[in-house]
């Protein structure tokens, strides 16, 4: 009996069932990941509907923003030319809407990118995170860009100004709440040879450093003589505070 | 070799052929999977973020329109009270001038690093804070925090050490909050420091200093 298994004629039936389990069970372990959330049709789940949709809609609005800014200002330093104070406190304004972002910028700087490792593996007893672009590396670039004195900074077109956070939700990357896929490219505008000398130094961005060399992270910069900001065309709601005492 | 044994052999073969397949796929799927398709509770953090993040932009539209009546409304005679009102707003946002407002007092004592430090003024931003000050220095968009060569933690240029004074300006339960969640920053700067001390208390007013280094633009230039 057990020798009938193997004869020729069933030889070929294990060969089939051999490769059909294996094909099952690969295609099972791979597919692990995702499991847990729904799959639509085209391979994206309910809520990545959703989220595309709103993030269209965010798009809208922030165009709608930045238009309405842009007349704004148009019929403000229209309407300010016909007395001297208006003119004056015009002046001021356009000055500190500058400062903070509300208009797009230009001029010489630098260009960070940051991306992560193109490595095909990872060794058992690494931690795969190592490989990938954190949104506290992002932090600490931006940081030491400030410390070199640059005068203007986006991420992947996103402007940031003085309410931005960078944080993350999982390993999606959130700028002014807007989602940034890697790779994540920083535009400075400043002095390039002391935003170059920054960028270089290796008592800065360490951690970045260190998991571009070991991991593979990639971490690359070169000086630009045009570099080009967009405006900020979030909003800036202020409830709390107020102005002096 | 029998043929018999052969085609055992045959089988077998075949069979961690296809193993090694599928061991090859996950690893070339490896570094893809550490950046994760985002989980389905993180996709709904995302879309709450966003549903909150167009409702604010919304809000901004109408403001932003409210004005552009105003202006066409008032002419030239109310366009004073509006800049005025207008520039207040952009110098609490930059920093340049004092504020005051409900908000949040968060005291840690303890050995923290730069970066600890930049997180925590970024958790606050997070959370909403609409100004911060650190050890009685105003954080602004161009703020610094870093170390300089004697070891000591600079915020501007200024020398500061523990215990780190945060005063933000915002809702002082959102911040807390934020700052509390398990899992949150401060439980994680906590596992990292057994010596931490955090105190954290909300105050109906603080007022917050001007900050005391307007940016040098020698290389930008802008347009509208």
């Amino acid at each position: 009996m057990k020798a009938n298994l193997f004869d020729q004629r069933h030889a070929l039936s294990w060969l089939l069932v051999a490769v059909v389990f294996g094909l099952l069970l690969s295609l099972q372990l791979n597919s692990s990941p995702s499991a847990g959330t729904v799959t639509m049709v085209d391979g994206r789940s309910g809520t990545e509907v959703t989220v595309h949709r709103l993030e269209n809609e965010q798009e809208a609005l922030k165009a709608r923003i930045g238009q309405l800014r842009q007349d704004l200002a148009n019929y403000q330093r229209q309407t300010a030319a016909t007395t001297e104070l208006l003119e004056e406190i015009s002046a001021e304004l356009d000055y500190h809407r500058a400062i903070a972002g509300l208009m797009s910028a230009q001029g010489p700087g630098i260009e960070v990118t940051l991306d992560d490792s193109q490595r095909q593996t990872i060794p058992a007893d690494q931690d795969p995170s190592a490989y990938i672009v954190h949104e506290y590396d992002l932090r600490d670039v931006v940081n030491l860009l400030w410390l070199a004195g640059t005068e203007g900074i986006a991420i992947n077109k996103e402007r940031v100004v003085g309410v931005t956070s960078i944080y993350c939700v999982g390993s999606t990357v959130m700028v002014n709440d807007t989602r940034l896929s890697p790779p994540y490219v920083v535009h400075a505008i400043g002095d390039p040879d002391r935003l170059e000398d920054f960028v270089q130094n290796p008592s800065y961005l360490a951690k970045v450093k260190e998991k571009a060399r070991r991991h593979g992270l990639i971490f690359q910069f070169h000086r630009s003589s045009s570099i080009k900001l967009p405006a900020y065309k979030g909003s800036f709601a202020l409830r709390y505070a107020q102005p002096g005492q | 070799m029998s043929h018999r044994t052969s085609q055992v052999m045959l089988t077998a073969t075949t069979f961690l052929l296809g193993l090694l397949v599928m061991a090859q796929f996950h690893t070339h799927r490896l570094t893809s999977k550490a950046r994760a398709f985002a989980s389905s509770a993180d996709q709904s953090v995302i879309l709450s973020s966003l549903v909150e993040a167009n409702a604010s932009l919304r809000a901004e539209i109408e403001a932003l329109e409210a004005q552009l009546d105003r202006y066409q409304d008032a002419g030239s005679s109310g366009m004073l009270e509006t800049l005025v009102e207008e520039l207040n707003r952009i110098k609490i946002v930059n920093g340049l001038v004092q504020v005051s407002g409900p908000g949040i007092k968060v005291r840690i004592s303890g050995p923290l690093n730069a970066l600890n430090v930049q997180d925590l003024v970024n958790e606050l931003r997070n959370a909403g804070a609409e100004a911060i000050a650190l050890n009685g220095e105003r954080l602004v968009l161009w703020s610094a925090i870093a170390v300089d060569d004697q070891g000591w933690l600079t915020v501007d240029g200024v020398r500061t050490a523990s215990p780190y004074l945060f005063h933000a300006i915002g809702d002082g339960e959102t911040i807390e909050t934020a700052l509390l969640r398990s899992g949150g920053l401060i439980a994680v700067l906590e596992h990292s420091y057994n010596d931490l001390q955090v105190t954290i208390n909300r105050s109906d007013k603080l007022v917050l200093p001007v900050h005391r280094h307007p940016p040098e633009l020698l290389y930008i230039q802008f347009k509208e």
